[in-house]
């Protein structure tokens, strides 16, 4: 049987705080997009159970139903009859959601979309190159050998060309060409540039615009032929560029030269750009951050706060000349020839694994689930890319738990003189260059279990939303609204809700008017009170229904839900029968809205004034 | 005056749905149409009454139809009772 679009319309503004709620409604191939202003007034539950609707989530600030190709574009259509608005397109409610989240939100958002699908070959990555290389270490035959080399290679590709995954995934995201964006991605790394993790080893440079202009230590027109291996931010802002230029190009050059301008003009800015301007940028924050470094370092309040603001470098992707400090460390005489940086690190790495683990334990989501766990334990051991950009980040809670537990492992670490031997591990296989083994454990311990500490109480997973628990019946209180008028008197509001016109009550009969004339209340709750003093004239057996005889002779029949009659009986309760005289506002039924919804029937109260011929200007109360 | 009994089928008995759809149609009829269930009755024409009643599957009626058009009425009864799966 074909879906009734008008129903199903229908039980969908009923249940999403009717037209008032609704900021802007869309539809794509599949969904009906709804930017909802209070999400509270939405029914969640019953929405999933609505025939038609597949399936619903919330995301970036839009209720989305599932309803299904061919089918959503009829939805829509009466949808916009029943509230009355005018079509909009989906990018007019993506800006719509996108605008009611809180500035910071908007920012970070798009990283998490950029990281979370390309999770899976990260992990996976970080997890064997933090077991390969911990081996290396451990045991130095192994180091030199040709499966040392082969798995090396396997595990560390997807870190060494990152930029690249990044690119495509951050172009798919901000909506340009993701070949375009490959292109980039690629060029950032290209074999003409120095290897990023080489940068302390020196680089050389193009000077575009001759060596005249200078600002500081950067000259015009310089470009450092070095990659940006390693590197995420600049990644990013460099496709978000891209896409934001490729758009511009597409919306003015004509359609015939499209394709010989758009794509090579579209490269040419971006790298230049890139290149020019982002690229010194964040290369000369890292020295900054490195030399700034170097000095906190040296004393254990220093050391707290690197500890602390560790793992925001590794988000902007400064990290990667600390290699530089570690090794200055060990050649030095003044520190003693040992590395104390690798504590900070380890500290605030695994207190990022602490994080990202009380996460994934305390989370309900089997998703969540399956990215946190794995990510923590590639971060226990030294890869924390994972836990921070697909988890810790995202929520951002955990990822300040993990600030602080790393703070205060690295205090720890600075007073009891923790050092490594070499550098380049931290986390787990830092066991096999630290000079203290049980210290460091203890810090550890006191980094990571902060971290998760603070992380499991504070952070709470969002949950979706209860369907609003209906108040206990005794505190409801009975509406004071008529919502029909007749010569005769008053009919008021028997149940609390908003009002749905006859015509689009969703049973045919109740409709017609055959019935008499009326309306349905969408229920807020499964209280109902006596429109008017009268007498009850019929309670149907199966409970569902009551007639009540009113002044002037109104004979209204209140029927809770649609085909409730089959249910004989279960979930309702009645205070009164037949012949009882009752007082307005008198409570007369008491339903259970789950139960109804259960049974797979819409539960709006149909309010009907049966003899409406018998008088003059009935009129029905506009919600 | 004319009589006739039924016995009702649908498993949900005469509920609103159909009640009111039958009191709507009498009423166009120049007839007192008065349904009996045992020892109540009601007048069929009166929606809640006749739901007051309760009628469910299984249970017999006896309706009374009186007045100038009984014939016509009691032939629109009879069709709406068959066409709605009631008897």
């Amino acid at each position: 049987m074909a879906l009734d679009y008008r129903k199903c319309a229908q039980e969908i503004v009923d249940h999403i705080g009717g037209r008032e709620n609704v900021a802007q409604a869309a539809h794509c191939a599949t969904r009906l997009r709804l930017v909802i202003k209070d999400n509270s007034k939405v029914d969640k539950d019953y929405l999933d159970n609505v025939d038609g609707v597949k399936g619903m989530f919330e995301s970036n600030g839009q209720l989305q139903l599932i309803i299904g190709t061919g089918t959503v574009n009829k939805v829509y259509d009466e949808f916009l009859s029943i509230t009355g608005m005018s079509a909009a397109t989906k990018d007019d409610v993506k800006a719509a959601a996108a605008a009611k989240q809180p500035l910071w939100k908007q920012l970070l958002k798009p990283i998490g979309d950029v990281f979370v699908p390309i999770l899976p070959a990260i992990v996976a990555s970080g997890l064997m190159m933090g077991l390969v290389e911990a081996l290396a270490k451990a045991i130095p035959s192994f180091a030199s050998s040709d499966w040392f080399g082969y798995l090396d290679m396997i595990a560390n590709t997807a870190f060494a060309y990152l930029p690249v995954i990044v690119a495509v995934s951050a172009a798919r995201v901000f909506g340009g060409n993701i070949f375009l964006g490959a292109v980039i991605g690629l060029m950032m790394i290209h074999s003409a540039l120095t290897n990023g993790w080489a940068a302390a080893g020196g680089y050389e440079v193009w000077y575009l615009f001759g060596n005249g202009i200078k600002i500081g230590n950067y000259t015009l027109g310089q470009i450092n032929k070095l990659g940006y291996q390693g590197h995420v931010i600049p990644v990013i802002i460099a496709i978000w560029i891209m896409c934001k230029i490729e758009k511009k190009l597409h919306s003015i050059v004509p359609e015939m030269l499209d394709l010989f301008v758009v794509p090579i003009t579209t490269v040419f800015l971006t790298a230049t750009l890139t290149f020019m301007i982002i690229g010194p940028i964040f290369s000369g924050l890292e020295t900054l951050v490195l030399n700034g470094a170097k000095v906190l370092v040296t004393n254990p309040l220093g050391a707290c706060v690197m500890g602390a603001i560790y793992p925001a470098t590794v988000v902007m992707g400064l990290h990667h000349m600390y290699n530089v400090i570690e090794s200055g460390m060990l050649a030095s005489a003044d520190f003693g020839n040992l590395n104390i940086w690798m504590p900070i690190a380890s500290s605030a790495n695994f207190a990022q694994f602490g994080a990202c683990l009380a996460v994934g334990l305390k989370c309900r989501n089997a998703k969540t689930k399956q990215v946190a766990i794995p990510s923590s334990m590639s971060a226990a051991l030294g890869i924390t890319e994972p836990a921070i950009f697909g988890v810790n980040m995202r929520f951002f809670k955990p990822f300040v738990a993990g600030m602080i537990g790393g703070a205060v492992g690295s205090i720890f670490g600075a007073f009891t003189g923790l050092g490594a031997s070499s550098y380049g591990v931290t986390g787990i296989p830092g066991y096999l260059t630290i000079n203290n083994p049980v210290l460091y454990t203890i810090m550890l311990a006191i980094a990571g279990g902060i971290a998760f500490a603070i992380t499991w109480v504070v952070w709470k997973e969002e949950e979706k939303k209860p369907a609003a628990k209906a108040p206990a019946a005794a505190d409801v209180k009975a509406p004071t609204n008529a919502i029909i008028r007749c010569g005769a008197g008053e009919i008021i509001q028997p149940v609390a809700g908003s009002m749905i016109r006859q015509e689009n009550i969703p049973d045919d009969t109740f409709a017609s008017g055959v019935l008499g004339g009326g309306c349905a209340i969408a229920p807020e709750n499964g209280v109902v009170f006596a429109p008017f003093d009268g007498t009850i004239s019929s309670v149907a057996d199966s409970k569902h229904a009551i007639g009540i005889t009113g002044p002037g002779d109104m004979e209204v029949l209140i029927h809770v839900g649609v085909d409730t009659v089959s249910m004989n009986g279960d979930g309702f309760e009645d205070f009164v029968k037949e012949g009882d005289e009752v007082k307005a506002g008198q409570k007369i039924m008491e339903f259970d809205r789950e139960k109804i919804k259960a049974a797979g029937h819409p539960d709006c109260v149909v309010v009907l004034l049966t003899n409406s011929d018998d008088f003059d200007d009935v009129s029905i109360q506009d919600s | 005056m004319k009589e006739v009994k039924y016995t009702i089928i649908d498993p949900v008995g005469f509920h609103a749905r159909p009640a009111g759809a039958v009191a709507k149609a009498l009423k166009a009829f120049d007839a007192k149409v008065t349904v009996f269930k045992g020892e109540k009755s009601a007048d069929m024409t009166k929606l809640l009454k006749v739901m007051g009643l309760g009628i469910k599957q299984g249970d017999e009626i006896t309706v009374q139809i009186d007045g100038a058009a009984e014939a016509e009425c009691a032939a629109a009864l009879d069709a709406f009772m068959k066409e709605n799966n009631l008897i």
